[in-house]
């Protein structure tokens, strides 16, 4: 690790393979790349290429089957379900395409939620989780529920959610797949900022213009990966 | 730990309309139980309060029906002097005379419970006029009458008060009395309970046996103890002596014998009401694991998110089981707080009414049950619930619909 303190993703023939009835589907064949800290990547693919499956192992919501997976140092490869709990509430943020905030709940308690699981007391919980919606640009609407607030709105909260336990890796899977072009357009600049702020961001999407604003493309099919470019040369 | 509480009660009372629901049929078992416990226990301090007010002190004993030679067993005035003399702590002895008689008084005719008593009281009712009957009333076998504030009523329904009767005659029959002394009310209505087995119209004793005895022999003896003598001895006692005195069976009774069985009876009552409730509480925790399990299911998504975020299982376990924990004893509490309130009602309106006495609130028992079912409740039925939760799978809770 010392030799390459900047990396803090770092995957090696990765494979993840599921048992669906007596047909074995290989989601993942070997995959191997790193990924530095502060780098702004986008994975792409069509359906079915393997990566929400890729996502959901560097999310540490899934285990690979072979491999290793180094998350900021840790080998996550073998760890089980409760330090995989843990990782993913120390080191990794998710944003979702269906923004997946708890209802009937205000912004403020929905950001707070991390920190509740990492046992915070609840002023400084609050005191921080303000301070996120506010860098998002929503400290005003901390107090209204996901119902009273617009799609855009929803998910400043959830990155909000995402960055409020400063995470080493922000793990984003199709942010902007329920927006309109201008919400979107605002999303993506957010992340531009975070990106520029030296936040490490991975974003799952097929859209290619989501795709463009990151600095790094990796391209999958049928569970590997076709490309590894710099955002901008040509496909 | 409190977070986790707070979270709890914040997702019920999102809920809230849910919550209530699920709790109702909580409330109404643990009502029951607990109601019917103190309804219970004023009925059993009801009881031994009517026979506190009642000669709680006083024994019959009389011969067996069942035994072969009656003839021998037949018990006599030389019996009456035998159990005084032998027996300690018997304050009097005199025939036991159960009898209804018609009384006349002016136009009123009346039937009445109508005996012999000593100069020592049988009945515990206060004196509202006049005197008791004395021992000089008894040695001479005087005419005279002592009336209960029942014979008041009906033999003089215009007196304008107890005194105005004094001195004042009754027949029975065709013997006169003259009345001496009016009993007033007791505190507690034995009449109206059918507990009152002391005289309407007591006259002494001896004027009794003088006037009324047919034969030498009496159904049975009645036994006046001293305050604060051991009834239970001095039964075994005089049941011994007269056995040995006559070769004959005995048998005895008191008021504690029926005190045991009315309060065994509501024993019985109480449990078979307690074992409904039960089976209602069962039915309750049912309910509430199936509300717990559809809220599992509801709230699958979110589950997901707590899970995605980084919850370990053992925190959503926990907050599931907090929920379940809350709802039981929210239910439980207001179900303890109605029971009482509703076992309260029963008592101070109706058992109170009746025997003057008020009993008082078992708050031990009430808490005792309502923690305790509260606690069984969200064991039996909150975990399940709970594990499913904690058991989901993040990847499949965040695809769940």
């Amino acid at each position: 690790m010392n030799d390459r303190p900047n990396v803090v993703i770092d995957v090696a023939g990765l494979t993840k393979t599921y048992a669906s009835g007596e047909l074995q589907v290989q989601a993942l064949r070997g995959l191997t790349f790193s990924i530095d800290r502060g780098e702004y990547v986008a994975i792409m693919g069509p359906s079915g290429s393997g990566k929400s499956t890729l996502m959901n192992v560097l999310g540490c919501l899934d285990r690979a089957t072979t491999g290793t997976y180094k998350l900021d140092g840790i080998d996550v490869s073998q760890l089980d379900d409760n330090q995989l709990a843990e990782i993913r509430l120390k080191k990794l943020g998710f944003v979702f395409q269906g923004f997946n905030l708890l209802a009937r709940t205000d912004a403020l308690r929905n950001v707070t939620l991390p920190l509740f699981y990492a046992g915070m007391p609840a002023k400084e919980r609050e005191r921080r989780a303000l301070e996120r919606l506010t860098e998002v640009g929503i400290g005003e609407r901390a107090r209204h529920k996901p119902t009273e607030l617009s799609g855009g709105e929803q998910q400043r909260v959830a990155i909000a959610r995402a960055l409020v336990n400063d995470p080493a890796v922000l793990l984003a899977d199709e942010p902007t797949g329920n927006l309109d072009s201008k919400t979107s357009s605002e999303i993506l600049a957010l992340f531009d900022r975070l990106s520029a702020g030296g936040r490490t961001i991975i974003v799952v999407t097929h859209d290619e213009g989501v795709a463009k604003r990151s600095r790094r493309i990796l391209r999958m099919l049928d569970g590997v990966i076709m490309s590894d470019a710099p955002a901008g040369a040509p496909v | 730990m409190l977070a986790y509480f707070v979270e709890a009660f914040r997702v019920l009372l999102a809920n809230r309309t849910r919550s209530i629901l699920t709790v109702i049929g909580l409330v109404v078992g643990v009502a029951t139980i607990v109601s019917v416990q103190v309804a219970a226990q004023g009925m059993a301090g009801a009881v031994s309060g009517i026979f506190k007010g009642t000669n709680a002190n006083t024994f019959f004993i009389f011969p067996k029906s069942t035994q072969g030679n009656s003839v021998r067993a037949a018990l006599k005035l030389s019996d009456l002097a035998l159990v005084q003399q032998s027996v300690p702590g018997v304050a009097s002895v005199i025939p036991f005379t159960p009898r209804q008689s018609i009384v006349d008084a002016g136009h009123q005719r009346v039937r009445l419970r109508f005996g012999g008593e000593s100069d020592k009281r049988f009945s515990t009712a206060p004196l509202a006029a006049g005197r008791t009957l004395d021992s000089e009333d008894v040695a001479r076998a005087a005419p005279v009458c002592v009336i209960s504030d029942n014979a008041l009523t009906r033999l003089f329904p215009n007196a304008a008060s107890p005194d105005s009767v004094i001195g004042t005659s009754i027949y029975v029959g065709s013997r006169r009395y003259v009345i001496v002394g009016v009993l007033g009310k007791t505190k507690i209505d034995t009449a109206a309970l059918g507990l009152d087995i002391s005289n309407d119209v007591a006259i002494p004793w001896t004027t009794f046996y003088n006037n009324y005895q047919r034969g030498s022999s009496f159904f049975g003896i009645s036994v006046l103890a001293d305050q604060g003598a051991d009834l239970k001895t001095m039964e075994n006692r005089t049941q011994a002596l007269l056995t040995q005195t006559h070769g004959a069976q005995y048998q005895y009774f008191d008021f504690g014998f029926f005190a045991q069985t009315i309060n065994g009876f509501f024993a019985i009552v109480g449990l078979i009401v307690g074992a409904v409730g039960a089976i209602s509480l069962v039915v309750a925790g049912i309910g509430i694991m199936n509300i717990m399990l559809v809220s599992v299911t509801e709230r699958t998504r979110e589950i997901g998110i707590r899970k995605a975020i980084g919850a370990r299982r053992s925190q959503v376990l926990l907050q599931f089981f907090i929920e379940s924990l809350l709802l039981s004893a929210f239910g439980c509490i207001t179900g303890m707080l109605l029971g009482v309130g509703l076992g309260a009602i029963v008592d101070r309106g109706f058992i109170a009414r009746i025997s003057g006495v008020t009993g008082s609130i078992p708050w031990l028992e009430a808490i005792v049950i309502a923690v305790g079912f509260a606690t069984i409740v969200t064991l039996v039925f909150g975990t399940y619930p709970a594990y499913r939760a904690a058991r989901l799978d993040p990847i499949e809770a965040l695809r769940y619909e």
